[in-house]
């Protein structure tokens, strides 16, 4: 092998670890903690996609819940909550305590599954 | 010559498009058998498939259900038993208003829907012959073995009066049930 096409294969080699390493710590502006990928499988195994169109989860299409997409641009939930990271883990693991009405369960989602659930959909 | 030249044209179509079905159907099995494809319940269907597949059910239960005669469903009474019965059986899978689903109906996939809604997309007739027989590959299993033919009627009735139900109301409908009125 020449000398220019070794270092033309470190530079890809570089800019490839470079893309990775970004990849992997994308995280939305006001999401500090949490896994999307595993919130992403924790949104199918909760059955919130019974209820709630989510991007990037497969399912029917429903409007027993609002659909659950662009939800980094709402400023409130639960109709009365700031949409934050906190408040949102808050409202999925005990939605009856926010609102005593509402028809949303509480589905005993555990605290790291609601932060990674959080992290998923602050981002899509 | 005209024969002979469309003769062969035949022929080579015919050979060519067997030949592609035998290559296809020789990478499915190879697939198949392989193991390749993940069935586990965390790796999602396609878009497209869920929606085929379930488009097919709906297709199907509309069908079957033509010929299925409907009692009347609206007596309080009927609708009471019917509360008892979702609670006791339905529930654990489809939730109901405030009412989470068991573990083992959460993580169902596919998931068993919400039946709030069940009567904006089903006629009566269509949820009796569901209940009935059950869903193939969705785990919704044949309640006829399990429930007698009022109590599906009855449960039918239930469904159809859901969407009318808040929380609060489905928690007094099944909270003061008496093991009596079953």
């Amino acid at each position: 092998m020449t000398a220019p096409r070794q270092v033309a294969l470190a530079a890809l080699a570089l800019l490839a670890c470079a893309l990775l390493a970004g990849c992997g710590d994308q995280r939305p502006p006001g999401v500090t903690a949490g896994d999307p990928a595993r919130g992403r499988i924790a949104l199918a195994q909760y059955g919130c996609r019974a209820c709630h169109m989510i991007p990037g989860v497969t399912g029917s299409e429903v409007y027993v819940g609002r659909p659950l997409e662009h939800m980094m641009r709402r400023r409130v939930i639960a109709g009365k909550l700031p949409n934050d990271q906190p408040n949102l883990v808050r409202w999925i693991r005990d939605p009856q305590a926010i609102d005593p009405g509402t028809a949303m369960p509480n589905l005993g989602v555990s605290e790291r599954d609601a932060i990674d659930m959080s992290a998923y959909l602050l981002g899509h | 010559m005209p024969a002979t030249r469309t003769r062969l044209i035949l022929t080579t179509a015919l050979a060519t498009l067997l030949g592609a079905g035998a290559v296809a159907a020789l990478a499915g099995f190879v697939v198949l058998r392989a193991g390749w494809y993940n069935v586990a319940a965390t790796t999602q269907h396609f878009e497209f498939v869920y929606r085929m597949l379930e488009q097919a059910m709906h297709y199907s239960a509309r069908h079957h259900a033509q010929t299925v005669l409907v009692p009347a469903l609206d007596s309080r009474a009927r609708i009471v038993r019917g509360a008892a019965l979702y609670h006791d059986n339905c529930a654990q899978c489809h939730g109901a208003p405030g009412v989470a689903p068991g573990l083992h109906g959460m993580g169902m996939q596919p998931t068993p829907g919400p039946l709030v809604d069940a009567s904006r997309h089903w006629k009566p007739r269509e949820l009796y012959w569901i209940t009935r027989h059950g869903i193939k590959m969705s785990g919704m299993p044949a309640w006829e073995y399990h429930m007698s033919e009022n109590e599906l009627w009855d449960t039918v009735a239930f469904v159809m009066e859901l969407p009318r139900l808040s929380a609060a109301d489905y928690d007094a409908m099944t909270a003061a049930q008496p093991e009596a009125a079953r």
